[in-house]
């Protein structure tokens, strides 16, 4: 059972001379902010153990002969402590000289400088001038941790916050502490690079300039920054951070602490993703492709040739729509409403992964939920990939608290805290979440499967319980909300998170970028309409003559691969709004330039389905316009001038509006609805080949895999990986191939080519290929359902039988 | 001289006690078998308590108090023997070691019983390579008589003893960095509370004992509490083993009464100074503590009095100094010990203990400068008394107190550009 | 990791309360085996804890003992703390590093000696002292320094720093 905090009672505590009432065992560094005193501190940090390092938080507390450490002490009753006295006036500036004794004079040119804790110490309780007169001892400076961190060792105060973060928070530790004593330093596995998903953090936490982001180090002083509080939208998790602007000019972006969501970390790609917005790949004008070629439109012309075709294509009732997961709340409210009161069709649909539905209909959890489960099960997601703040609540929950983490499905990557791999056929979940739900009801005896006894064993003595999934099965999806009913009636506790295939997944679904449903998931009018994978077979048979494809990229992240291509290819007329040439915009007859995230205001919904609220921070480049301006007159255009508001302020109000109406026409209670599903075809794709002659694809996620911003910001370049498939042992002897040799694999769909990796992650009879890769997409090979079939040639061999 | 039979050194030089039958033929293990067949756990505890037996190590803490300490909550329980004797001037643990494993031994196995250990760990400092082997053959000679291992001596108390060898650092006679040491991990020493009571080896109730501490057990119980309460100041009783070494004719270790007067320790039991020669300073217990001087010869050597003398008894080494001796390069041995030793942790120690040992070596190098002595004279109050264990403290006590007594020594270093004595530096010796 | 190596951490950890309890004994092992802790070793060491890489480098650059660079076959360790000092350990020192034609912590170019100036090996009433491959000489006077060194030439000592 994971570890419960009791409720502790207040005790009275005096700091210098105001009589407070806090909790007993209060931290006194923490009970001193009640009253306002901030108690410097290095080493202690509120999110990671007391250390008592430093000492600069040293306090008198009366009965005790020596100061004590603020930081670790904590209060009892009747404790009286004095922060300001004669006695501590001192201490504190000894253990300042101390650190400043060797620290270089680096602030002129130290990213730190005007937000160091070293400075405005030192300002407030430093002596003014040092006694050290012989030359300062010097150790490496500006050492490369890494594809995002340059370390610098002598300004380093050896507060150790970094490295308690990689143990404590990331539980990676790869950053450690070498030598001893003076010598101590600062350093990496081997000395090599600082490969972790969370490194920036390292540098906010970092309290002087020793540890600074490559991608802002030497461009800024934080007195020129503009702030704006932001969400990122890089995954699902939406964490609150800070967009930092000089200029006009994004520099960084930084934590804006959220208990609730990121609880003040951000991952790398959320902290990093931003210089794509000065890209020159980036597209800054409308596109008209004429005679095979994209030439530059203005926007006026631009848009009479997409309202002829679409205005047309509407008419015939033969158009359709996708996107809206990587649009804020607001926009995909636009796009759905762009949709039916303008195009007059339900064809609309946000989903372009596997994904299918973006929110539990039941017993939604929240991310604090993960921190006191007793139990979290995962399946079909690999969260340090797709959500990785919210992975950090995980470990810690692992490793701090004694949850138990179960990962079932058939990839088993190394992880840094301890999980249960059970292997599973990622289709059949639906199967072993019944036969759980029944053992869980009817007692172990019914259970005949060994592992399945187990598992359920597990749920029935955890008392609370988590579930996450990537929302790609809807029979699973069921089952396991059958099975959380289940455990709810025996009162346990259960939540479930829907991990989104994009940022704003979920505010897709709920604003009606789905056939089936409206804003706030109300009904539509009339008969539902195509989803996104009904559009495509259309498109490409004929049936539909426009597509709109708004912030979406089908023809690389598609399930199908092969039905988006060719859709895009067939289609009588493609309309494209992204900020990059994408796979799927190179095939548009019109492309619009759409602005980023940082350049407009809004909403946007996470997986939680907590909606966060996001300030514009810079001004798009003149001539990119924003999804809703774009649709805005795009409807006028097509006739239908107030159809949709520009404004995201005048959207968002109809969009409040638009839910309050649904909300009130459903029954309290009542689970969200789905939206629709394309009744799959059938396939044995999710069956592993008896014979082994072909292979069964399962695509793999990597957080910096992707077509579009990934792609092309220049500080993401280092990390991003290289197309990769996993093997067994086994199946790699089969093929003839070790890792590091390159291999073919070849679908019905079309073939890629990928560095193989040999390992026990994968299992045999299955590939696990890097998904989202341009370079060599996966869908080629995958059906609807997500997955495919391939025969593998290692790729010699491959050039040899061509020969 | 005092008249005293010696107690852990009896025998010693004239039997081999590290023999097994020598040293059963001699009453070992007799306190053993009494302990667990006559005595219950608690009343061991209650003997050893009533002995008023100080910890041995340096902390001088009550050996008795310290064991009731362990909260009576059903975790398991570790004993763990501190041999990483490395405090400058302070060789009493390995002569033990070398020579009487098997009282050390016996004095684990009642100190376990009494505590009711599940486990004992000998922590052997790495350096101590010749111990490690007499004590391993030792142990394996104890353990194929029954007295180690399953139902100790046809008992219902089984124990074992686990043997860890340092791997090189000072540090890891602190008893948490030595639990850290341990454990596998850096020996870094950490923050208290909680203490090694309540979570000590891995989280574990765990009492911390110094090895001449756990020696005198097995004598407690033969002898009773009362016997060993007599010997020397109530307050601090029972004879000790004191290093003595530096300027004296017989360099040594002597087991003496405490209380006996430091001048009857240099001349009585080492052979006194060199002829001619005078004491000029004394460092009485071991490097972290402060010198005292030719008038304070009288003093007794026990815990109080040396406290009362604004120092310490500490480890029980005693290091003299005679007029030859520069106590500028005697200072900079122990500051730049203390530097070499520090762990790192902490910033008093860490960066002052780095800058008082460049100050001091310049100092005794002739390149010291007044400003240098204004800072030497003033950095006690920043670097000692903010540290997170007791190495920081450690630093100043021996180098404050020589210069407050001594100012124009280091003066002249100052202004003769060298050692007014003639030593010349250290480092242009080396 | 060689089979006999495997089965010597495999041992070890047994032996111990877990696998981190025995990490400094298994690389004490492969010091005396390899001569000094290797780069392979610490790969070794990672695989039997179950620690990373880095966390196993950083506990061993903690221990002096415990050496991360090639040394020699024999290692001499010279007291220099303030017993030692006051019994001539700076003369013995000087000349020692004279003799060897070496400096604090180097090792001789035929790879033969390694010196190390060390603290206090609980030995001061037989000052100046060192430690030869960990083994105990008393009175150094640099005459006799000089013999003993004449005496390690001869030898063929099996490891600098033995574990056991």
């Amino acid at each position: 059972m994971a570890k419960k905090t009791p409720a502790r009672p207040n005790v009275k505590v005096v700091i210098d001379g105001n009589e407070i009432s806090v909790p007993e065992g209060t931290l006194v560094v923490d009970a001193a902010k009640v009253i306002g005193t901030h108690i410097p501190v290095y080493c202690s940090h509120p999110k990671l153990d007391p250390a008592g390092l430093c000492r600069i938080c040293l306090v008198e507390i009366e009965k005790m002969p020596k100061l004590q450490i603020a930081c670790a002490t904590r209060v009892t009753e009747g404790m009286v402590v004095h922060t300001s006295t004669a006695r501590v006036a001192e201490a504190r500036r000894g253990v300042l000289e101390f650190l400043l004794l060797n620290h270089p004079l680096d602030c002129p040119i130290c990213d730190k400088g005007g937000e160091c804790d070293l400075q405005d110490y030192t300002m407030s309780y430093g002596a003014g001038a040092s006694r050290l007169t012989e030359p300062k001892l010097h150790k490496p400076k500006r050492v490369d941790l890494g594809p995002t961190i340059v370390l610098d060792e002598e300004r380093c105060i050896l507060c150790r916050r970094c490295t308690r973060f990689d143990d404590e928070i990331a539980q990676e530790r790869n950053l450690i502490v070498a030598e001893r004593g003076h010598k101590s330093l600062i350093s990496t596995r081997d000395g090599g690079g600082y490969r972790s998903y969370f490194s920036g953090n390292t540098t906010e936490i970092c309290p002087v300039g020793a540890l600074t982001s490559k991608a802002y180090r030497f461009r800024s002083r934080p007195w020129d920054l503009g702030r704006a509080d932001s969400v990122c939208t890089q995954c699902s998790v939406g964490c609150n951070f800070r967009i930092d602007t000089r200029f006009g000019h994004v520099m960084r972006t930084f934590t804006r602490e959220n208990p609730e969501v990121d609880d003040g970390w951000l991952c790398d790609r959320g902290r990093y993703t931003f210089n794509y917005m000065y890209s020159p790949a980036r597209l800054r004008q409308p596109l008209v492709r004429r005679d095979g070629e994209h030439r530059p439109a203005s926007f006026d012309e631009a848009l009479a040739y997409a309202a002829q075709r679409l205005g047309a294509a509407a008419a015939a009732g033969k158009v359709g729509v996708i996107g809206g997961g990587r649009l804020s709340d607001e926009e995909a409210f636009a796009l759905q409403t762009f949709a039916r009161e303008v195009l007059g069709t339900n064809n609309i649909d946000y989903r372009t992964h596997i994904q299918r539905f973006a929110s539990p209909a039941r017993f939604g959890a929240s991310l604090a939920d993960i921190d006191d489960a007793d139990l979290v099960l995962v399946f079909g997601t690999f969260t340090p990939e797709q959500a990785p703040v919210l992975d950090l609540r995980l470990r810690r929950a692992v490793a701090r608290r004694g949850a138990k983490l179960m990962h079932i499905g058939p990839y088993k990557p190394d992880y840094p805290v301890a999980v249960q791999h059970v292997e599973y056929p990622p289709g059949a979940i639906a199967e072993l979440m019944e036969q759980l739900a029944d053992t869980v009801h009817h007692g172990r005896e019914e259970s005949g499967d060994g592992f399945v006894a187990d598992i359920a064993q597990q749920l029935v003595d955890a008392e609370k319980i988590v579930a996450i999934h990537n929302g790609r099965n809807v029979a699973g999806a069921a089952s396991l909300e059958r099975l959380m009913e289940t455990l709810a009636r025996y009162d346990h506790q259960v939540g479930i998170l829907v991990v989104g295939a994009m940022g704003n997944a979920r505010g897709a679904e709920a604003a009606g970028c789905v056939p089936n449903l409206g804003p706030g998931y109300a009904e539509v009018h009339g008969a539902p309409g195509m989803t996104t994978t009904q559009m495509l077979a259309a498109a490409s048979s004929g049936e539909l003559d426009a597509l709109v494809v708004v912030g979406a990229n089908p023809a690389l992240t598609g399930a199908d691969g092969t039905l988006a291509r060719a859709a895009f290819e067939r289609v009588g007329f493609l309309m494209a709004v992204d900020l990059f040439m994408t796979e799927t915009a190179s095939h548009a007859d019109v492309v619009f330039a759409a602005a980023s995230f940082a350049e407009k205001q809004g909403h946007t919904t996470n997986l939680e389905g907590r909606r966060q609220a996001f300030v514009q921070a810079v001004e798009p480049p003149v001539g990119v316009y924003t999804d809703s301006q774009i649709l805005a007159s795009l409807a006028t255009a097509l006739g239908k001038p107030n159809a949709v508001r520009a404004d995201a302020d005048e959207l968002f109000v109809d969009l409040l509006a638009a839910e309050a109406r649904a909300m009130a026409a459903r029954p309290k209670d009542a689970p969200l609805p789905r939206p629709s599903i394309a009744e799959a075809p059938s396939s044995t794709a999710d069956q592993v080949d008896a014979t082994h002659r072909r292979l069964m694809i399962c695509p793999i996620p990597h957080l910096y895999a992707g077509g579009g911003a990934a792609a092309h910001d220049p500080g993401l370049a280092e990390m991003r990986p290289k197309p990769y498939a996993v093997f067994s042992i086994a199946d790699a002897s089969r093929i003839g191939v070790v890792t590091g040799e390159r291999v073919r694999l070849s679908g019905p769909g079309g073939t890629i080519e990928v560095e193989a990796r040999v390992g026990d992650q994968a299992p045999v009879g299955v590939a696990l290929v890097l998904a989202d890769m341009p370079e060599a997409p996966e869908n080629k090979l995958l059906e609807e359902t997500g997955f495919g079939w391939a025969t593998v040639e290692k790729v010699a061999q491959a050039r040899e039988a061509s020969a | 001289m005092t008249p005293f039979e010696p107690v852990l050194t009896k025998g010693l030089g004239e039997f081999d006690l590290a023999d097994i039958d020598v040293y059963e033929s001699r009453g070992g293990f007799s306190a053993l078998r009494k302990a667990l067949r006559e005595m219950t756990p608690d009343a061991v505890v209650s003997e050893v308590s009533a002995s008023n037996l100080r910890g041995r190590g340096g902390a001088g803490f009550p050996t008795g108090k310290k064991w009731s300490f362990l909260p009576k909550d059903g975790r398991p329980r570790y004993l763990v023997c501190n041999c990483d004797e490395a405090e400058p001037g302070t060789f009493k643990d390995r002569m033990l070691l070398e020579k009487t494993p098997l009282q050390i031994i016996e004095g684990l196995l009642i100190s376990a019983y009494a505590i009711q250990a599940n486990e004992i760990i000998m922590y052997i400092r790495g350096e101590f390579l010749e111990g490690f082997r007499v004590f391993k053959n030792a142990l394996d000679a104890v353990r194929s008589r029954g007295y180690v291992g399953d139902k100790v001596a046809g008992s219902d108390f089984s124990i074992d003893i686990l043997l860890h060898r340092g791997a090189g650092a000072y540090i890891c006679g602190e008893e948490t960095a030595l639990l850290n040491s341990v454990e596998g991990k850096r020996g870094e020493p950490r923050l208290k509370p909680p203490f090694p009571a309540n979570a000590g080896l891995y989280g574990m109730p765990t009492v911390v004992n110094n090895v001449e501490t756990v020696a005198f057990v097995p004598h407690i119980i033969t002898r009773g509490a009362k016997w060993f309460a007599s010997i020397g100041p109530s307050s601090s009783p029972g004879p000790k083993i004191v290093s003595v070494s530096g300027h004296v004719q017989r360099p040594g270790n002597y087991e003496i009464p405490l209380g006996i007067s430091i001048r009857e320790l240099i001349d009585e039991y080492a052979g006194g100074l060199r002829p001619g020669r005078r004491v000029k300073a004394i460092q009485p217990g071991g490097g972290s503590s402060a010198a005292i001087f030719e008038e304070d010869l009288d003093t007794g050597y026990d815990y109080e009095s040396l406290a009362a003398k604004r120092t310490m008894l500490g480890s029980g080494a005693v290091v003299v100094m005679d007029d030859t001796a520069c106590l500028v390069r005697s200072s900079m041995t122990l500051v730049r010990f203390f530097e070499k030793e520090s762990c790192g942790q902490c910033t008093p120690c860490r960066e002052g203990g780095q800058w008082v040992h460049r100050l001091v070596a310049r100092l005794e190098a002739g390149e010291g400068t007044d400003a240098d002595l204004r800072i030497l004279n003033t950095i006690n109050t920043t670097i000692t008394g903010t540290n997170l264990c007791p190495l920081g403290d450690s630093i100043m006590p021996f180098l404050s107190s020589v210069l407050k007594r001594f100012p124009d020594e280091f003066a002249a270093h100052v202004k003769l550009a060298r050692c007014p004595l003639g030593a010349g530096s250290s480092e242009s010796a080396a | 990791m060689t089979p006999a190596r495997e089965a010597k951490g495999k041992a070890l950890v047994a032996a111990h309360h877990d696998g981190q309890s025995a990490l400094i004994p298994f690389l004490q092992y492969c010091q005396e085996e390899d001569g000094y802790v290797t780069p392979a070793a610490l790969d070794d060491a990672a695989t039997l804890t179950g620690l990373t890489r880095g966390e196993v480098e950083s506990i061993a650059s903690f221990y002096s003992l415990l050496f991360q660079r090639p040394i020699g076959k024999h290692v001499i360790q010279v007291c220099r703390t303030l017993a030692c000092m006051l019994g001539g350990a700076d003369e013995l020192r000087a000349h020692a590093k004279a003799r060897l034609g070496v400096t604090d912590g180097g090792t001789t170019s035929d790879g033969m000696f390694t010196y190390e100036e060390v603290e206090c090996l609980a030995a001061c009433d037989k000052a100046p002292c060192l430690q030869h491959n960990l083994r105990y000489h008393y009175d150094v006077t640099p005459a006799e320094f000089d013999r003993l060194l004449e005496q390690w030439k001869r030898e063929r000592p099996d490891a600098a720093m033995p574990a056991e």
